[in-house]
C-alpha cells in the first residue's frame, strides 16, 4: 500500500508532468478568439461612458480618485497621468487588442494591448467592474505568455490563400506548445467556481434555499420574463442548493474525465439560464471561453508525427 | 578530539537542487499562483493561512491586474430593490427629477448596456460608508446639467428601496410588484452661483 508521503510524491510527479508536457494550441487558440470577440462587445457597451467613468471631468475626479488607491498598479495612467488621453489610448488598446485575439493578428502583442486597457479602466474606477473584467485581464494577462501563432489565425488563413502554391508542400503545421498558460487558466476556472461556491455556503439564505428566490425578486437583475412555474418557494430551493452543487461540484468533477464534457454542457446550461433570467453584462459569456481550454481536440496522424 | 564542522552544502549538492529545480519553473508558478489566487479569493474565517499569504501574493496580484473577486451575491444576496435618483432644482423655480438605475423601466438593450450605472450607483455610491463619492458626483451632475441648458440652484441624491418578501411567488418580481417605495436624500448641495463658470 502506498504511504501518504509515496502518495503526494506521486500526485506531485503527476502534476508536474500535467503542466510541463506541451500541448494542442487549439484549446488556447479558441480561448484567445472567444474572449478576444467577447472583450470587443465589452469595450462597446464601456464606450459611450468612458468620459463619465475615467475622465478628469467625470464622477471620479483625480483628487478623489488618488483619496480611495493607495496602491500601484500597472496601467496607462502611469503613462500619461491624470489626462483626457489616457481615455483614447484605452480605446484603441482595446481595439487592437480585442481584433488582434479575436483574428490571431499578434496574439502575444494583441494579449498585452487587452491586458492593459483593462488594468488601465479598472484602476482608474473600480467602482464600476463586474466580474467579467476579472477574467478578461486574466485571460489577457496569460495569453501574453501562450504560443498560438499560427490556429485561428487570419493572417496565417491570408497567407494560405495567396501564396498556396509556393506553400504547397511544405505548409507549416501547428505543433505542441507550453502547457503552462493553458494550465494557469484551467485552474483560474475552479478557483473561481470553489471560492464562489465556499462564500455562497457561508450564507444563511444560501442554506435555507430561499437566495435565488431573492434574486429574482431585485428588480436591478431581472431581464427577460420566466415562466411563473419557476417563481415558486420549491424552485427556489431546487435552484439555490443546484447553485451550490454545481459551482461546489465543477472542480471537483471536471477532472474525471468521463464527466467532462456532461459538466460542461451543465455548465453551458447554468450560465444560459442565468444569463437570461439576470441582467449581469458579460460575465456569463465570458466564462464560456475558459469553458474552450477543457476540450480536448482529435489530433490526426499528421500532426502527431510532426 | 574530534571537531565538529559547520555543515556547508557542497557545491555539487546545490548544482544538482538547481538542476532538477530550474525546468520545473512552469510548475512552480502554476502551483504558486493558485495558491495565491486561492487564497485572494477565499473567505478569511474559511482559511487560515490567507493572511500570511496574502501578505506575500497580494502585492503581485494587484500590480499585474490579476486580482479578483468571485463573491457576487454571497454570502447572502441583498433583501431589497434599489434605486438611486438626482432631483436638481433650478434658479427659476423649476425642478428636473431623474431615475438613474431604475433598471425595470428601461428596455432590454439600455439595462444591458448600464449595467455598469447600477454597480456604481446602486451598489457603491449610495452607501454611507462610500460618502467621498457624492459631492464629485453632484459636481459632474451640474456639469451636464448646465450643458443641457438648466441652471441648478440645489442637486439632492435620492435613494428608493423596498423590502424583497421572503415568500416567493409570481406577483413578487419588480415590475409587478405593487409595494410602496421609501426614499430618502442622502446628499444635498447648494450650487453656488458663480461654481464651475
Amino acid at each position: 500500500m502506498m504511504t501518504p508521503w509515496a502518495g503526494m510524491v506521486r500526485a506531485t510527479a503527476v502534476f508536474d508532468q500535467w503542466v510541463r508536457d506541451p500541448v494542442d494550441p487549439r484549446p488556447l487558440a479558441w480561448f484567445r478568439s472567444w474572449l478576444g470577440l467577447l472583450s470587443l462587445v465589452n469595450l462597446w457597451l464601456l464606450w459611450p461612458d468612458m468620459p463619465m467613468w475615467l475622465g478628469n471631468d467625470g464622477v471620479l475626479p483625480p483628487a478623489t480618485h488618488r483619496e480611495l488607491m493607495g496602491d500601484t498598479r500597472i496601467s496607462i495612467f502611469m503613462l500619461t497621468g491624470y489626462s483626457e488621453a489616457a481615455i483614447g489610448l484605452i480605446r484603441c488598446l482595446g481595439l487592437a487588442g480585442g481584433f488582434g485575439l479575436w483574428l490571431g493578428i499578434f496574439p502575444r502583442c494583441a494579449a498585452f494591448c487587452a491586458w492593459l486597457a483593462a488594468v488601465s479602466y479598472s484602476w482608474r474606477n473600480m467602482d464600476i467592474l463586474h466580474s467579467g473584467d476579472n477574467l478578461i485581464r486574466i485571460g489577457a494577462f496569460f495569453l501574453i505568455f501562450a504560443r498560438t501563432d499560427g490556429v485561428l489565425s487570419l493572417p496565417h488563413v491570408v497567407r494560405r490563400w495567396f501564396f498556396s502554391q509556393a506553400l504547397s508542400g511544405s505548409q507549416p503545421r501547428a505543433g505542441l506548445v507550453p502547457a503552462w498558460p493553458q494550465r494557469i487558466l484551467q485552474l483560474q476556472l475552479c478557483i473561481l467556481y470553489l471560492a464562489a461556491g465556499i462564500w455562497k455556503a457561508t450564507g444563511p439564505t444560501w442554506r435555507n434555499g430561499t437566495a435565488v428566490g431573492l434574486v429574482l425578486q431585485l428588480g436591478e437583475f431581472q431581464r427577460f420574463p420566466i415562466p411563473d412555474f419557476f417563481l415558486t418557494p420549491v424552485m427556489s430551493q431546487l435552484m439555490t442548493y443546484g447553485t451550490l452543487a454545481f459551482e461546489l461540484g465543477f472542480p471537483v468533477l471536471i477532472w474525471i474525465p468521463k464527466l467532462r464534457l456532461p459538466v460542461l454542457l451543465a455548465g453551458l446550461a447554468f450560465h444560459a439560464g442565468l444569463d437570461w433570467v439576470m441582467n449581469v453584462q458579460m460575465f456569463q459569456w465570458l466564462i464560456t471561453a475558459y469553458y474552450l481550454l477543457w476540450l480536448q481536440p482529435r489530433r490526426d496522424a499528421s500532426s502527431d508525427a510532426s | 578530539m574530534k571537531k565538529n564542522r559547520p555543515h556547508i552544502a557542497s557545491p555539487q549538492r546545490s548544482r544538482g537542487l538547481q538542476e532538477s529545480l530550474l525546468p520545473r519553473w512552469p510548475t512552480i508558478l502554476v502551483a504558486s499562483y493558485t495558491l495565491a489566487a486561492f487564497s485572494w479569493t477565499m473567505p478569511a474565517s474559511m482559511f487560515p493561512p490567507k493572511p500570511a499569504i496574502d501578505r506575500v501574493a497580494g502585492g503581485p496580484l494587484l500590480m499585474l491586474g490579476l486580482w479578483q473577486s468571485w463573491d457576487m451575491f454571497s454570502p447572502d444576496p441583498r433583501t431589497a430593490d434599489i434605486c438611486v435618483e438626482i432631483q436638481c432644482t433650478n434658479r427659476d423655480g423649476t425642478s428636473d427629477r431623474r431615475m438613474l438605475t431604475d433598471m425595470v423601466a428601461m428596455g432590454y438593450y439600455e439595462r444591458w448596456q448600464k449595467d455598469r450605472w447600477r454597480k456604481y450607483f446602486n451598489d457603491h455610491l449610495r452607501l454611507d460608508d462610500e460618502r467621498s463619492l457624492w459631492q464629485p458626483f453632484a459636481e459632474y451632475a451640474v456639469r451636464r446639467l448646465r450643458e443641457e441648458g438648466d441652471d441648478p440652484a440645489t442637486i439632492e441624491l435620492i435613494r428608493w428601496w423596498r423590502n424583497c418578501d421572503p415568500a416567493f411567488s409570481p406577483e413578487l418580481r419588480a415590475d409587478v410588484r405593487q409595494t410602496p417605495w421609501q426614499s430618502y436624500v442622502f446628499h444635498r448641495w447648494g450650487v453656488p452661483r458663480e461654481w464651475g463658470r
